[in-house]
This record gives structure tokens, C-alpha cells and sequence, in this order.
């Protein structure tokens, strides 16, 4: 991928993460976030550069778009939601659950999260 | 009563339960962001399908059902107001068809289950679950007294919480979400028994150890205590906000204490001392805490350092770019006309950092340099003969850094044989080719390696292509476009429509020769 990684300064040198790991962590992330009941492939538009969503199925990268915005994490997220729920709330949690985790385990400023739902599946 | 009245009933007693220990609730939420709303979003949901069934003159139980469900996922709010929207939906659904409680109580837990991929354990949704398996174990009972059994239960589920999640247990809390849903049972319990719900035993208070869940960039935690007189919280917040972040400032105008994370607690305590005298100050230095992140971090993300890398022979600037992201270590140009020798191939082991490789040809020309390099190299390599780009892909997908070379061969010939992939080239010369006469310059298509149609029309060879690689159906097709191709459009817009199902995952590879590499999985 083009895009650099992302870094931390420290004291004793800059840590850097790319943006595959930090797509590894959303989909994890995402995976246990209520109401999603999968990452969809698909993009609005015939992707070019959105090479991340390549990533396998059942691997947790699937659907999400990493980008470093002047330093920190911008995220898109293209998820299938379980049918029947309250979709404006679902994204809204997935939002602020996502951009807590990686604040949290990397130390990243999070610039965005949009999450696109992609789909509705019915589960039960 | 009607069965109108008995829903108004017992919504108003689930709705006045909560309203009682919200607050409380709230304070408990640090999962699974600690923004200190669970109380709140599970009272505003509930609230919601109070003022439905105010408003409703449903007669039968399966149009109270709907209204029920319907204004539950309306007012949903939160993520714990979400789940238990679903918890009102399995819940209703059951009630509608049958009196039989612990069904319902099953119906609402295998329902709040259904909408999520990964459930995560210490949650509401353990609890819902907890009270579906103890409302089937017991014995038969009323319902007044079947949900002051679920009452304990519950209680004794919450409790366990923090055993089953650890950023609880860390925070010294039990989960918001689960006690917030034994609240609303307690007030269902007590509608059903005819009385005002009790109010719950003390729940445990948040701990400043909560505070510390929030990420924070500063290293000393600082709390002290000012005494004085006609102290101004107010006034010192937003000063002491410039010098750190996590910051609480409570009390009454004669003594305060403080809380901050900064990494001049000395400027904090000055601005202590400007208002009052100060004590009981406590700087304790965070460094470690980083450092347990740090390692939460690690373990976190994948790679470190990798036993196997991945050396790929890929054609075309998007391709390149293409394995590159998906972890091929190095990536050596090359393919049908401009085959890397077995020298390149061992320079490139060569120089990647892993131990052991794995080798993706990607092309039948080049299987055997590889194979060769193999033999020679330094290090253990291994070959997953791949005869096209898209068939590599589908290996490398497979790949994992930290097996070995020998495991990952395995992985990713398996992941490899699980694709189809089709290639259109452009015929350089007239020939027969499999029993398909081509010309010189027209598209030929090439299913997992065979020829299947040519033709002068690229959109009429490809469609051939694309009918045999959906004969099956299939979860995703990926799209490789080649340098100086025709464009895509058309065709794309044709396989939307015709299957709708289907995923298109399209890439501007750039290889020269094949206008286009499919794949189909």
C-alpha cells in the first residue's frame, strides 16, 4: 500500500503501525461491535486504490478502509447489519466503539470513522 | 384485566425500576466505551415502549406484539438500547403465540444472540442468556414468582461478570448493561406481584481505576486534595484541562479534590496552592501502565517478527501494490515475456528478513526457476506453484507470517485450488489452441488455464469467461484490469444485475498482455 504508517513520537524513537494492522484491529474490533453481523466487500464504487478490502473472508480485515489523515487514523468501515435493529444506532455505536479501541490500543488520534452499512441480513 | 392493561402494568414497573437505578447504572458503564450512558439509553428505550402502549388500543396479543417490538426498535438507544430491543422483539414474538415464560425468556436471549457476529462474554447479553437457562431449570412456577426467581439469578449473573471480562474486573465494576437489564426484571417482578419494585442492593461505585481506562498521553496520575474557602470548581477546571487530560474536579467550596493526569504535576499543585493549602497529594507515575498498553498493543496486532515471507513474481504496478498489502515480502517484476531468472529469484530470498520463504511463481513459465531456486537457496523455501496472478492472490491470502514455510505451503495450495480464475490475453500469433482456433491480435479466454473462446469482441470473449466462472454460485469475484485494457463498465454493470448477490472486488492491476485476471471464490 502507498499510504505510510501511522506513528507515535516517543522519547526514544517513533513507533510506527501500518495501516493493515490497524485494519486487522477494526475488523476485530468491529466483529464484536452489536448488531454487525458481517464486513461486506463492497464498495460504492469501483474501487481502485482500496486495497485492504482484498483481505479474505474470515479474516477481519475485510471491509475496512485505512487512511492517514495528516497523522491520524481516518477509517471507513462497510458492514452488514442484522435485520430488525434500530441501523442509525447501530452505526452510532460502532462509530465511537471503534475510534475508542484504537485510541485506546495504539495511541492514535482517530480524525474519522464512517461506517457504511452495506447491507441487512436476516439472522434468526 | 385486559392483556393491554397487564403490558401497561408491567412496562410502567420495568420503566420505574430503571428510573430508579439509573444513575447508578450509568456510573458502572466503562464497557464497551466508558461514556457513562448505559442508564440512560436503556431508560429512554424502555420509556419508549411505555408511551407506545399508552397510546395503543391493540385488542389481540399478536398487534401488541408488533407495537411492542416496533416501538422498542424505534427508540432504541445506545448499544445496550439496541440489544435490548432485540431482547423486547424475542421476547414479544414468543408471547404472542404462547403464555409459557421461560420460552419467552429463551425466545429474547437466542434473538439478542442472532445479531452479532462475536458475542462477548460479561456482557448483557451473558445475563439474558443466564435468565433463559434458569428460567428453564426451574420448576414450574407463576410467572410473579418465576421472575422473582429470574431477580437472583440475575443478580448472581452480574455478579460473575467481571470474572468473565476484563476490562470490568480492572475498573472494579460489574457490567452496566447486565444490571441494567436485572433492574427492569425486578420492576417486571414486582408489577406482576402487585407492588412497587424494591429498590436494588448497593451496586458498586466507579473507581477512579475507570478513569484510567481512557486513553490517555500523560504521565503522572496527580489527586490531592484543596482546602479552603469558597473554592470555585468551576473556575479551576478548564486551568487545570490545559495541563493534562482525565480530569475530575468534586467537592463543596471548602474542599476539592483533584484528579489529573498531566505531565507537570507541579503546575497542577500550584494552581492548588493559588486557592487554598493543599494535602493528601498523590503523583504516581504512569509509565507502566503504558507499557501494560503497549504490550496489549502487541498482542494486538499481528506480525512481529515473522518466521515466513513471501516472495511473489507479479506483473503490472497495481498487482505489485496488490501483494505488497497483502503481505508478500518482496516482489519481483515479471511474467509471461520477461521471466526472472533462478539468480533473481535467490536474490530476492536472499533478502528478505524471515527465516523461511515461500515462493509464488504466478506463472507457468517461471514454476520451474522457482523450483530451482528452492533447491539452492540458504534458507528453507518452498513453492506454492501458482500459474497466474490470480491464483496467487488467492494463496497469499492464506498466508500467515508467523508458521512455518512448510505449514503455509499447505494453507496456501489448499487456498489456491480453492479458487477459479480466468485470464483474457491477447493472441500474439493464429493458432489452435485447446480446439479454439485464435488470430493474431484477437482476445483469447483461458479458464484455470484452458482455452475456452476467442473473438475480436472483448465484452462478447469475456462473457463467455464470466458464464462459466459463475456456473456455480459464488461469494466473490475479483477483477484484475490490464494495462491498456478496454473498460470495464459495461460488463460490471451486466454482473451487478445479473447477480445481485455477488461481490465485486475490482483492482487496476496493470499487468501488460492479460486486458483482464479474474478470479472466482
Amino acid at each position: 500500500m502507498e499510504e505510510q504508517g501511522l506513528t507515535i513520537p516517543s522519547e526514544l524513537g517513533r513507533i510506527t503501525i501500518a495501516p493493515e494492522a490497524i485494519a486487522q484491529l477494526v475488523g476485530r474490533v468491529a466483529a464484536e461491535c452489536y448488531g454487525v453481523v458481517g464486513m461486506s466487500l463492497r464498495a460504492p464504487v469501483p474501487a481502485r486504490e482500496r486495497v485492504t478490502r482484498l483481505l479474505p473472508k474470515g479474516k477481519p480485515a475485510r471491509g475496512v478502509v485505512v487512511r492517514n489523515a495528516g497523522g491520524a487514523v481516518a477509517l471507513e468501515l462497510y458492514v452488514v447489519v442484522a435485520y430488525g435493529l434500530n441501523l442509525a444506532e447501530v452505526a452510532a455505536t460502532v462509530r465511537s466503539q471503534v475510534a475508542y479501541e484504537v485510541e485506546r490500543l495504539t495511541g492514535l488520534r482517530v480524525a474519522s470513522v464512517d461506517v457504511h452499512i452495506q447491507n441487512v441480513k436476516r439472522t434468526a | 384485566m385486559s392483556e393491554l392493561e397487564t403490558a401497561r402494568r408491567l412496562a410502567h414497573g420495568a420503566l420505574a425500576a430503571l428510573e430508579q437505578s439509573r444513575q447508578r447504572i450509568d456510573d458502572l458503564n466503562v464497557y464497551p466505551v466508558p461514556d457513562g450512558d448505559t442508564g440512560t439509553n436503556l431508560t429512554l428505550t424502555v420509556r419508549g415502549v411505555v408511551e407506545a402502549l399508552d397510546a395503543s388500543s391493540a385488542t389481540d396479543r399478536q398487534a401488541l406484539a408488533r407495537e411492542a417490538t416496533r416501538a422498542a426498535l424505534m427508540s432504541a438507544r445506545g448499544n445496550s438500547g439496541v440489544i435490548l430491543s432485540q431482547i423486547v422483539r424475542g421476547a414479544a414474538e414468543s408471547l404472542a403465540e404462547s403464555n409459557e415464560l421461560a420460552r419467552a425468556v429463551r425466545g429474547a436471549s437466542d434473538e439478542a444472540y442472532a445479531a452479532v457476529r462475536k458475542p462477548v462474554e460479561g456482557t448483557m447479553l451473558t445475563v439474558i442468556r443466564e435468565l433463559a437457562e434458569a428460567a428453564e431449570a426451574a420448576r414450574p412456577l407463576g410467572p410473579a414468582e418465576l421472575l422473582a426467581l429470574l431477580v437472583e439469578r440475575g443478580e448472581e449473573a452480574v455478579a460473575r461478570t467481571p470474572e468473565q471480562l476484563e476490562v470490568l474486573r480492572e475498573a472494579g465494576v460489574v457490567d452496566a448493561g447486565g444490571a441494567g437489564l436485572v433492574e427492569l426484571v425486578r420492576g417486571l417482578a414486582a408489577a406482576a406481584a402487585g407492588e412497587t419494585p424494591t429498590p436494588p442492593a448497593e451496586l458498586p461505585r466507579v473507581t477512579v481505576e475507570a478513569v484510567h481506562l481512557e486513553p490517555s498521553r500523560f504521565r503522572y496520575c496527580t489527586t490531592f486534595v484543596i482546602e479552603g474557602e469558597g473554592l470555585d470548581a468551576a473556575a479551576l477546571e478548564p486551568e487545570l484541562e490545559r495541563l493534562g487530560d482525565s480530569l475530575l474536579v468534586v467537592g463543596d467550596p471548602s474542599a476539592l479534590k483533584v484528579h489529573v493526569h498531566t505531565d507537570d504535576p507541579g503546575a497542577a499543585l500550584s494552581l492548588g496552592t493559588g486557592v487554598g493549602t493543599i494535602e493528601g497529594v498523590e503523583i504516581a507515575d504512569m509509565l507502566r501502565q503504558t507499557e501494560e498498553r503497549d504490550e496489549r498493543l502487541l498482542a494486538a496486532l499481528p506480525g512481529g517478527a515473522s518466521r515466513s515471507g513471501v516472495v511473489a513474481v507479479v506483473a503490472g504496478d497495481g498487482n505489485r501494490r496488490l501483494f505488497e498489502s497483502l503481505g508478500a515480502e518482496r516482489v519481483i517484476e515479471g511474467g509471461q515475456t520477461m521471466n526472472p531468472s533462478t539468480a533473481d529469484l535467490l536474490a530476492a530470498v536472499d533478502a528478505t528478513a524471515a527465516d523461511e520463504v515461500v515462493l509464488l511463481p504466478n506463472n507457468a513459465n517461471v514454476v520451474l526457476a522457482a523450483g530451482q531456486a528452492a533447491r539452492v537457496a540458504g534458507k528453507p523455501v518452498r513453492v506454492v506453484p501458482t500459474e497466474s496472478i490470480p491464483a496467487g492472490l488467492a494463496a497469499l491470502v492464506a498466508f500467515n507470517g508467523e508458521r512455518s514455510a512448510e505449514e503455509n505451503e499447505t494453507a496456501m495450495r489448499e487456498a489456491a485450488a480453492g479458487v477459479v480464475t480466468g485470464e483474457i490475453a491477447v493472441a500474439s500469433r493464429d493458432a489452435t489452441a485447446n480446439g479454439v482456433p485464435v488470430r493474431n491480435g484477437e482476445f483469447l479466454a483461458l479458464l484455470d488455464g484452458e482455452a475456452l473462446a476467442a473473438g475480436a469482441g472483448f465484452d462478447e470473449v469475456a462473457r463467455q469467461l464470466l458464464d462459466r466462472l459463475l456456473a456455480e454460485p459464488r461469494d466473490v469475484l475479483t477483477l484484475l484490469r490490464g494495462e491498456g485494457a478496454p473498460s470495464l463498465e459495461g460488463l460490471l454493470a451486466e454482473l451487478a444485475d445479473a447477480h445481485p448477490e455477488l461481490e465485486l472486488d475490482v483492482h487496476e492491476g496493470g499487468q501488460p498482455h492479460y486486458p483482464l485476471l479474474l478470479s472466482a471464490e
